[in-house]
């Protein structure tokens, strides 16, 4: 261990140089390219502006296809001896999933429940984009705000279902109630997918903004967990006139004085974390090994996703098992060490099983991969979009499983007006889905603090 | 003086690493081998069978009906981005030819014969029973018969050797000897039995193979192999060397930090490491590892989680082409990534290339194959610093201008001291039995030559 440090600590030395180099000549601001075009070719000066209702559909032809590929599946390699969750979803855990989706869950029934909330598309960029858009019922004297939230990879619009009834109604003690936006990201569940190479997370960014400027809200808050979370970083870096807050529950940097801080911490603790919070993030060996253990999907789909995508595409017992896998692991480290995954800890089968048919129906699995691969191109890391500080001010939310954890000291390098962060001792990855009130009340808790801190700023601090 | 020791001081700390690195270090234990462990169901370990039958390769009407059934009701696939080849992984306009092909045109009956074309066996070691081929070559009175062992690797199978066999075992006036090759599929690949308890990594898979070679009467034979097959080869060779007379490897590759440290000195000096028509095969180092990271996601996953992405290679035959053929296509040559078709027509036939995918399909074995990375990527396995015992069996090897990785003779040598050659060939990728039979195989031979000149060892059967 001792070598270690002594290592890190050389490290450490040759990165602070490197970055105070950096810092000295601050970056380029990225450009994005006005022309970019998502859609073919043709719909270019042709696409559909309006905004459109839309209603999931479960189609009769979709779903008996999807049972019987359920029902007469191959048969899978039994699981090692005396092994859970170690190597990936045990199969002798995959059974009773199957056996509920296929005679079980209740298609007509869920389907009516996706619907409960008013759907609709709009083209951006050559994009259908889904959202969900509720607004709230409250008494007068009572302000709605303007709420996007945003969803990410392997989760959907699905995820905020119980939250969303918390977030557009009254709540005692706010004088505010929210109007929520939620849509699909492009290449997931009910979005168009690009057709072109390209679109990372500063375009998506560009095209949310449209959106929520095209339903008449020129500024707004942004809520953002996993990909919805980078979504949000970006966009209040590349548009902080736009946006009046931004509440993060997957809150991580990766700005040079962000990771100088962190590797500062893994030699002198106290100067950077609360000591009873020291364990969330170092020993860096420790947490580097987890993320390690756990980050082969995402090398894989950062490099090769379309080749993985065609089993997830063909196999619903696949596609269960690769997303299933991330809401058993990230909602507790130890459920991994559960014959069961810990899987019906706190989500019912519905709940998980409604996630998985936004993939299935809409085929979206490939597409919705990609975009691990488009943001860690060359060209999007280029544009060093980490190297930015954002003036917006920031709340973040942190679950206790949650995959990476850290403190405000490293936080505050990109985002300097860090309001405040909540430190859960519960709570896992898909915070929305898991705890829905906590969920609701921090960020009621957060936006109040962003218009306190907003009346006293007038204009936005650079 | 305070001038010199301040210039002094480091140089010597600098130069302490290649001496600690290379001389003072010393070499981790030899790991001790339960050559008994048992990796079967509990309840066959009284009852073991020690026989060795004939095994026939069957292609089942109900197995290809529903394979064929399957390949027809799939689903359709996210068209790929534009102007992307094979950049994204498998192009999924090439899906349909394919599976097309599978289903409509790749003639199983005949396959299935061409399969069994070469006596298959089975036999059980250690619980679990292993499939091989053995060609046992006819040869005149004056030519001795030499036992080669044939291992191959992920995602391939036996069927990798098929066409390298009749130039392996031929009998030619040019030499006094002949291969008899024993050719098995590794434990959870294809025919042969997965493991029931986690801990079969590559050291493990070694003492299989030795027991095998053992049941089959061999006292002393030569080894050759690529990707995993090299790895556990070379495994052998470390663990074995009164058995293993010689080793073959078409992927050598060394992992020490001394290697790593070398590889470091020749990216600041490199004619001190490789020769400089070679260079560009290892350098730049952040070339090189920027393609490896490209690569590698899938050893990543399957080093981790090999039963979740298993599940819908289990179930989809065109997800597990998909998988698949993406290696045949960018480990051939990583151009090919450009390439609209992943040049997978450049070498190979469909036929051969389903073949392979036949013996992981009508074997349902690719999670269990895919174990064997998230077993030898343990801490466990990783502890035993096989990469640190040098093998002290004379050793050959052949590199191929596309493989994965590429190690001059220098940093080579620090885990084989006995090298003997490196043939390096301006062609051929990391398929390399498949892809140039009768270079492999010509090689392979020119080794064996070499090996024998070396010991004048007669191989007692």
């Amino acid at each position: 261990m001792s070598r270690f440090t002594t290592v890190l600590a050389v490290a450490a030395i040759a990165v602070a140089f490197w970055y105070i180099f950096n810092w000295l000549q601050p970056p380029k601001p990225p450009q994005l390219d006005p022309n970019a075009w998502w859609g073919p070719i043709e719909l270019k000066g042709r696409e559909d502006i309006s905004i459109r209702p839309f209603e999931i559909k479960f189609e009769k032809k979709v779903i008996d296809d999807l049972k019987y590929r359920l029902k007469n599946h191959r048969p899978f390699a039994p699981p090692l001896e005396g092994v859970t969750f170690e190597y990936g979803f045990n199969t002798a855990a995959l059974e009773p999933w199957l056996k509920y989706w296929a005679e079980e869950y209740k298609f007509a029934d869920r389907e009516k429940f996706f619907n409960q909330f008013p759907h609709f598309k709009t083209s951006i960029k050559g994009l259908d984009i889904h959202f969900i858009r509720v607004k709230p019922q409250v008494s007068a004297g009572v302000q709605t705000l303007p709420l996007l939230l945003l969803h990410g990879w392997p989760g959907s619009v699905r995820e905020f279902y119980e939250a969303i009834p918390l977030l557009t109604s009254q709540n005692s003690g706010y004088d505010f109630a929210f109007e929520v936006i939620v849509p699909s990201l492009p290449g997931y569940g009910f979005s168009d997918a690009a057709v072109r190479p390209g679109l990372s997370l500063p375009y998506v960014a560009d095209i949310f903004r449209i959106l929520m400027k095209r339903l008449g809200h020129d500024k707004f808050y942004i809520q953002g967990g996993d990909w919805g979370a980078a979504i949000a970083s970006a966009m209040v870096t590349l548009f902080p006139e736009d946006v009046l807050g931004h509440h993060s529950n997957s809150a991580v940097t990766q700005h040079p004085h962000a990771l100088l801080r962190t590797l500062l911490g893994a030699l002198i603790p106290s100067l950077i974390v609360e000591d009873h919070l020291a364990e969330r993030m170092y020993p860096l060996s420790k947490h580097l090994a987890y993320l390690l253990e756990e980050f082969g999907y995402f090398h894989l789909q950062a490099t090769k996703p379309d080749t993985v995508g065609v089993s997830l595409t063909d196999s619903p017992s696949g596609l269960l098992a690769y997303i299933l896998e991330k809401f058993a692991v990230w909602t507790r480290k130890e459920h991994k060490f559960k014959s069961d995954g810990g899987l019906g800890f706190r989500f019912s089968k519905e709940k998980l099983i409604d996630n998985l048919m936004v993939y299935w129906i809409t085929n979206s699995i490939t597409s919705s991969m990609r975009f691990y691969s488009e943001n860690m191109s060359n060209k999007f890391r280029e544009m060093n979009l980490e190297a930015f500080t954002s003036p917006v001010p920031t709340w973040a939310l942190q679950a206790r499983d949650e995959l990476v954890y850290q403190p405000p000291a490293v936080l505050r390098a990109k985002y300097p007006n860090l309001l405040n962060v909540t430190v859960l001792d519960d709570g896992g990855h898909f915070l929305a889905l898991e705890l829905p009130e906590v969920f609701a009340e921090d960020v009621f808790k957060a936006v109040h603090a962003f218009k306190k801190w907003r009346s006293t700023h007038s204009k936005t601090d650079h | 003086m305070s001038r010199l020791l301040f210039i002094a001081l480091p140089l010597l700390v600098l130069a302490s690493i290649p001496l600690y690195l290379l001389v003072l270090k010393s070499p981790p234990p030899m790991p001790k081998l339960d050559l008994e462990e048992w990796w079967g169901p509990p309840e066959l370990k009284q009852k073991q069978d020690t026989s060795i039958k004939p095994f026939e390769i069957t292609f089942s009407e109900t197995m290809v009906k529903e394979l064929k059934e399957r390949i027809k009701k799939r689903r359709p696939f996210a068209p790929p981005l534009e102007g992307v080849g094979f950049k994204y992984g498998f192009n999924s306009k090439q899906l349909d030819s394919w599976l097309k092909y599978w289903a409509e045109e790749y003639p199983f009956a005949e396959r299935q014969k061409f399969l069994n074309q070469y006596p298959h066996f089975k036999t059980n070691i250690q619980g679990l029973n292993i499939h091989f081929m053995r060609i046992t070559p006819k040869v005149p009175k004056d030519v001795e018969i030499v036992p080669l062992l044939l291992l191959h690797g992920w995602p391939g199978s036996v069927r990798e050797f098929y066409e390298a066999i009749p130039h392996l075992t031929a009998v030619s006036k040019d030499r006094n000897f002949a291969l008899e090759i024993i050719a098995p599929s590794l434990p959870g690949y294809g025919f042969s039995d997965a493991a029931v308890r986690p801990g079969l990594a590559a050291a493990e898979v070694a003492v299989i193979f030795k027991n095998l070679m053992a049941r089959l009467g061999y006292k002393q034979y030569y080894v050759q192999g690529g990707d995993w097959g090299a790895l556990i080869g070379s495994a052998m060779a470390t663990f074995f060397p009164k058995e293993i007379i010689g080793f073959h490897s078409n992927m050598a590759l060394t992992l020490s930090p001394a290697a790593t440290f070398l590889e470091f000195v020749g990216a600041l000096f490199p004619s001190l490491i490789v020769e400089p028509e070679l260079a560009n095969r290892l350098y730049p180092l952040s070339e090189k590892y920027s393609t490896l990271l490209e690569e590698l996601g899938y050893m990543h996953i399957q080093a981790t989680k090999p039963d979740t992405v298993g599940i819908g290679l289990t179930d989809s035959p065109a997800g597990l082409l998909a998988y698949i053929l993406e290696k045949f296509s960018t480990w051939t040559n990583p151009d090919f990534r450009s390439k609209e078709d992943g040049g997978l027509s450049y070498r190979w036939t469909k036929d051969q290339l389903i073949d392979n995918l036949m013996l992981y399909w009508s074997t349902k074995s690719i999670v269990t194959s895919m174990r064997l990375y998230a077993e030898s990527f343990s801490s466990r396995h990783f502890d035993l610093k096989l990469d640190e015992i040098q093998v002290q069996v004379p050793t050959w090897v052949l590199q191929a201008k596309y493989e994965l990785a590429y190690q001059p003779p220098c940093i080579l040598k620090l885990k084989y001291p006995k090298l003997v050659n490196a043939s390096v060939i301006e062609d051929g990728g990391h398929f390399l039995s498949f892809e140039l039979p009768e270079i492999f195989a010509k090689d392979v031979l020119k080794a064996i030559g070499e090996f024998r000149k070396l010991k004048n060892v007669k191989t007692e059967l």
